[in-house]
């Protein structure tokens, strides 16, 4: 296997998708190319830390206060 | 995306557990526009609350009239700017393998705790991605959905997320490669 082939295989390989014996010679590569070694350890850090993300801060505090006056005038219009 | 909620969903409820998750999904789709979305998509939630039956389906649903939303109003958008928004060509990002040596990262191996300045490089670089691949990138490792379920939302095959999915990550990772790698010993 080539480090293209493996790069073409990577997202299969790592969501275990790969049958068996493909998954195994992907394996094989990484353990004996230290470039993709590191490359695929660097792939992974990738995914980790970006689902440290938060998904949810605070609103900016202007649009807060104008969000809720809109609700508000919404809700109030509802109610008539 | 949600974590359980009371049985009686209100107006204030909804505001204050779904209006920050809103902005910034649509902030990170669309940057400055995300304010004009996150009020039309508020609203849509408020007019249907008594239509969800529980926390899940309104995460599912919010996540679809989100992306809908911001795509709407990112294609207004191209239009004002007589853009056309045209086929989308996936070899933009390429995946060719590294040619030269991959320097390790200095990165926690199990659950790492990024400070502020280092979630602001990677917002950055997710914001540097080219837009068809920023959204399959946004809703895949940030928003942590399921391939069927993008592909749904953005009217894509499940080959077709993977593909932009592991461009995107490649691209994430040639980004974010100078901030983490670790520094060679004088």
């Amino acid at each position: 296997m080539t480090c293209e082939e493996m790069m073409a295989q990577l997202a299969d390989y790592l969501g275990g998708e790969l049958v068996v014996e493909h998954h195994e010679t992907v394996t094989v590569h990484i353990k004996g190319c230290a470039k993709c070694d590191s490359y695929v350890t660097t792939y992974s850090h990738t995914t980790r830390i970006v689902r440290t993300l938060p998904k949810c801060g605070s609103l900016p505090p202007a649009f807060e206060a104008r969000l809720r006056e809109v609700l508000a005038e919404h809700l109030s219009e509802e109610v008539k | 995306m949600v974590a359980p909620l009371p049985e009686k969903l209100t107006p204030e409820l909804v505001f204050r557990e779904y209006a920050p998750r809103i902005y910034n999904l649509a902030r990170r789709m669309l940057g400055n526009d995300a304010e004009d979305v996150t009020q039309d998509v508020l609203l849509q939630v408020v007019r249907k609350l008594d239509t969800f039956r529980g926390d899940s389906q309104i995460a599912t649903w919010l996540h679809r009239v989100t992306v809908n939303a911001a795509l709407a109003h990112r294609q207004k958008r191209a239009n004002r700017q007589k853009h056309e928004a045209g086929e989308v060509d996936d070899d933009v990002l390429e995946t060719a393998a590294p040619d030269t040596a991959v320097k390790r990262w200095n990165v926690a191996p199990d659950e790492p705790v990024l400070e502020a300045e280092q979630h602001a490089i990677i917002e950055k670089a997710i914001n540097e991605l080219p837009e068809p691949f920023r959204d399959v990138y946004l809703l895949a490792d940030v928003e942590g959905l399921p391939n069927v379920d993008i592909g749904n939302m953005l009217g894509l095959s499940v080959a077709a997320v993977k593909s932009r999915l592991h461009r995107a990550r490649m691209r994430m990772r040639d980004l974010l490669a100078p901030h983490f790698e670790e520094r060679d010993a004088l």
